[in-house]
């Protein structure tokens, strides 16, 4: 007997042989819970949300809401039947209403539910005042879809579906919006699956993480465990946020890479001594040290607000990434020497 | 998608489709049945007339056609001179006089002791004038009769494209140092080959089907020839076979048209990168010639029949006094709703259907069954028929039930039922093409906001295609209106419109007396070519 809030057994997705997610398996086990879906363009993400929508249908496995099976290969209950609303990512809004009565197609629905959001506050937070008389050919784009998002929220569905919901969104505005999302959707306990390609949206909004890739849910897990903690190279290669390198395992603690000599730490998984593997290096787990003797040549240097990310090249020709403070003391060009802290200590060793 | 199954919006747009296709499939059926001895002397004697006479008429009214639709839609489009914001819409007005009251037109005023030689009396007193005034009449006649009456065609979708060309493309051929001829002949023209093409088939498709204005003249084509041999030989197998000969002509143009286009390129309104042409002004005797090359169009396609019928219509009032005003009217708009309401309402239905399935099945049977508009309507009167008498025949006979024919064949009914026919592409993809405004993620969000199938089509198609569903209704009017053969062959006993009144005066030598009701249907078709001409320009 299902317990969790939605279950998909052993689901394939499938808007066209191209376009395919196979066999998933998925669950989040309370209402209220937001999760995350990550993966490249083009890979079946949105196919996932419109089947679990009612939108399409499927061949085999089952989708489970309430405990109730509202999709398998002999039942199949009507979109408008499922209470799940859909945010589209392209702009959905009825062309014939102004950004208003579009709104207010969504509060017409579930009217009785206790805890109510009013139309003025989902406007307000998603700054929809100036555009509300507006028609939706007279808005921009990334208006249209928030005030697709604000119809959605409105009718306070049983899970919320939410397609790139501010991949047109102003940067100004983003991080407010995400932060008041989260805050609307975590008050009101609505359930949301988000569909993104953005991994920092991803991880802050969703308090679990799936990365789909190659026709396939890699992993699913807390943001945390899928940043550091990656199950296959193909997650590090999508999250792009370090290198594999080779290194060969000295000891119970310790490996050894010919550039950077011991570096020491608690490996997430056993290795036996000698083991030749690829370990994980995430531009965090090295740090900078001017009075080094270990230099490496600076061969690009990109400036991200915060920090710096420099990128070394070791004698064997590998390009590594290393955050530096953006207010370290002094910056280093191109070509430059560039000194990491030794011994290497990495919190948790990933090897693959 | 998940509604790929089938229900009620499925196997109504299923059983919409086949029933506009009964017609063309009993036209092809036709060709392998046995006709009356008629048949063969036609095949060895009128046949190559009929088809040379329509071979040449086409031609003729292609060419016409073209230089005139073309000619104005450039000077609109693309210059500024006193008179041609009126003309923009003006020169549509054409639409409101079918061919066949042209025809009346032309022969009143040029015919021996006609209004020409009145004018010329009344201006230089007695003469032999009749022998300096040019005739047009024959194959001449009916090639300029009908080419005023359709170059509308061609002006509307050149226009259209013309308007929609981007600043860029004009700008380019400046960058690349052409001269105005230049950039005419190599990038304004070939850019708007598809709509000119467009134009100019239904041009080929109106003149084929062309009834009225070749009976008036004499001139044996394959449309006349189908009417002889149901009307005087009563071989509606034949008139069939002659129907499938034409239709073959008809598919040949379109043929012919695709493989020339190839896989060349055109530009799209709705693609992005359009930026407003800057017009350019005209002055001095660039601007005179512009005025006038428009205004005789203008003129003569509108103008010249208006005040011909309106001066005979004044001189000879008695016609119009004998005239049954009301009957005529109530009957033509009894015509005009019913076709109106029937076919909007079964375009919405079978295209909701479409849209739903988005079945490949159900869309090539749509676009099969909607060939019908390139069927001239004598032959899906024929048709009708011909499936009418079978059907009693056959399967009524069979079950041993009342006779179904007189329900179908002289009534409203069945005369609607083949303006249904006729007039359903126009209705089906007026549909669609504001259908196509509609992305299908405002039908999921829709659903997903908890409203169901009929709901959805209630609350947001309807409200939203009500503009479409009015322009639509009103290019049915018009069309129904202006309607001859279908309305002749199917109509009740003694149910007259303006377009058969006119006709049967007309046949009846009585020009004069067809005066009148041709006025009337041609005020009528302006007022509501008028109120659609924001549209008609627009789109």
């Amino acid at each position: 007997m299902a317990q969790n809030f939605l279950e998909i057994e052993n689901v394939t997705f499938a808007a066209s042989d191209k376009n395919k997610v196979n066999n998933v398996s998925l669950n989040i086990e309370n209402e209220g819970d937001i999760i995350c879906l990550l993966g490249p363009s083009g890979i079946g993400k949105t196919t996932i949300l419109r089947t679990i929508a009612g939108l399409e249908k499927i061949q085999s496995g089952r989708i489970s809401l309430k405990n109730k099976t509202i999709s398998s290969k002999d039942v199949h209950v009507e979109p408008e039947n499922r209470n799940i609303s859909l945010a589209f990512q392209d702009n959905s809004l009825f062309p014939h209403y102004n950004v208003l009565q579009n709104i207010e197609f969504g509060a017409e629905r579930n009217i009785k539910k206790k805890k109510n959001l009013t139309i003025n506050e989902v406007i307000k937070f998603l700054h929809l005042d100036h555009v509300k008389d507006k028609f939706p050919h007279q808005i921009s784009s990334g208006e249209a879809q928030r005030a697709a998002l604000a119809r959605a929220l409105l009718s306070k569905p049983d899970l919320l579906l939410l397609d790139e919901p501010l991949s047109n969104v102003d940067q100004s505005f983003k991080e407010e919006i995400q932060v008041k999302l989260k805050q609307v959707l975590t008050d009101l306990k609505i359930t949301t699956i988000i569909v993104t390609h953005d991994s920092y949206e991803a991880f802050y909004l969703g308090s679990k993480c799936g990365i789909i890739l190659d026709s396939q849910l890699k992993q699913y897990d807390d943001p945390y465990n899928v940043y550091h903690f990656p199950n296959s190279v193909e997650v590090v290669n999508f999250l792009n946020r370090g290198i594999l390198i080779p290194a060969k395992v000295t000891g119970e603690n310790s490996l050894e890479n010919e550039d950077l000599g011991t570096i020491n730490g608690n490996f997430t998984k056993h290795y036996p001594k000698g083991s030749d593997v690829q370990l994980l290096l995430q531009p965090e787990d090295l740090e900078h040290d001017d009075q080094s003797n270990l230099k490496l040549e600076v061969v690009d240097r990109k400036f991200r607000g915060t920090n710096f990310i420099y990128t070394l090249k070791t004698g064997n020709d590998l390009l590594i990434p290393v955050f530096v403070h953006s207010h370290h003391m002094h910056q280093h060009e191109v070509d430059e020497k560039f000194g990491i802290k030794r011994p290497i200590n990495i919190d948790h060793i990933v090897c693959f | 998608m998940y509604l790929r199954k089938i229900n009620i919006w499925y196997l109504s747009s299923f059983f919409i489709s086949i029933a506009v296709a009964i017609p063309i499939i009993t036209v092809f059926s036709s060709f392998f049945e046995s006709t009356s001895n008629y048949s063969d002397i036609i095949k060895n004697t009128f046949l190559y007339d009929y088809i040379f006479n329509s071979l040449s008429l086409l031609l003729g009214v292609l060419f016409l056609t073209f230089v005139i639709g073309v000619s104005c839609a450039y000077l609109v489009s693309f210059y500024k001179f006193t008179g041609s914001n009126f003309f923009k819409w003006a020169l549509i007005l054409s639409f409101a006089v079918p061919a066949y009251i042209y025809a009346y037109s032309l022969t009143a005023f040029f015919e021996n002791y006609g209004t020409a030689f009145t004018i010329l009396k009344s201006l230089f007193g007695e003469g032999n004038y009749n022998s300096q005034i040019p005739k047009f009449d024959g194959m001449f006649g009916a090639i300029v009769a009908i080419s005023f009456s359709l170059f509308g065609y061609v002006y509307v979708l050149t226009r259209a494209s013309f308007h929609y060309q981007s600043q860029n493309l004009i700008e380019l051929g400046k960058n690349l140092g052409f001269s105005k001829q230049k950039s005419f002949f190599k990038i304004i023209l070939p850019s708007a080959r598809p709509a000119i093409v467009a134009g100019l088939s239904l041009v080929a498709m109106e003149t084929l089907s062309d009834f009225g204005s070749v009976s008036f003249f004499g001139i044996s084509t394959l449309t006349t020839g189908i009417y002889n041999a149901w009307i005087s030989f009563d071989d509606l197998a034949l008139a069939n076979q002659l129907s499938f000969y034409l239709l073959i002509f008809i598919l040949g143009l379109f043929v012919i048209e695709n493989l020339s286009r190839k896989k060349a390129q055109y530009h799209s309104p709705t693609k992005g990168g359009f930026k407003k042409k800057s017009l350019t002004t005209l002055h001095g005797y660039k601007a005179i010639l512009a005025f006038s090359f428009c205004f005789l169009i203008f003129f003569i396609s509108f103008l010249f029949p208006v005040l011909q019928m309106l001066y005979w219509t004044i001189i000879f009032p008695k016609h119009l006094i004998d005239l049954d005003l009301i009957s005529l009217f109530s009957n033509t708009i009894i015509l005009v709703l019913l076709s109106s309401f029937v076919l909007i309402s079964f375009a919405f239905i079978s295209n909701y259907g479409n849209r739903l399935s988005r079945s490949k099945f159900l869309e090539i049977l749509t676009t099969f069954s909607i060939s019908g508009y390139a069927i001239p309507g004598i032959i899906l009167a024929v048709a009708f028929i011909t499936f009418i008498s079978w059907f009693d025949n056959n399967i009524i006979n069979f079950f041993e039930l009342k006779n179904i024919k007189s329900i179908f064949i002289g009534s409203i009914l069945g005369l609607v039922i083949v303006y249904f026919i006729r007039f359903y592409s126009l209705a089906s993809n007026g549909i669609k093409s504001g259908y196509l405004k509609i992305s299908y993620s405002i039908d999921e969000s829709a659903y997903l906001l908890g409203y169901s199938k009929f709901k959805t089509f209630k609350n947001i198609h309807l409200p939203y295609l009500k503009n479409s569903i009015l322009l639509i209704g009103i290019l049915i009017s018009i069309e129904v209106i202006k309607e001859l053969p279908i309305t002749l062959i199917m109509r009740p006993f003694n149910f007259e419109t303006f377009a058969t009144q006119a006709y049967i005066y007309a046949s009846q030598d009585l020009l004069e007396a067809a005066a009148a009701p041709s006025l009337f249907l041609i005020l009528i078709a302006s007022f509501f070519i008028l109120i659609t001409s924001r549209y008609i320009l627009k789109d």
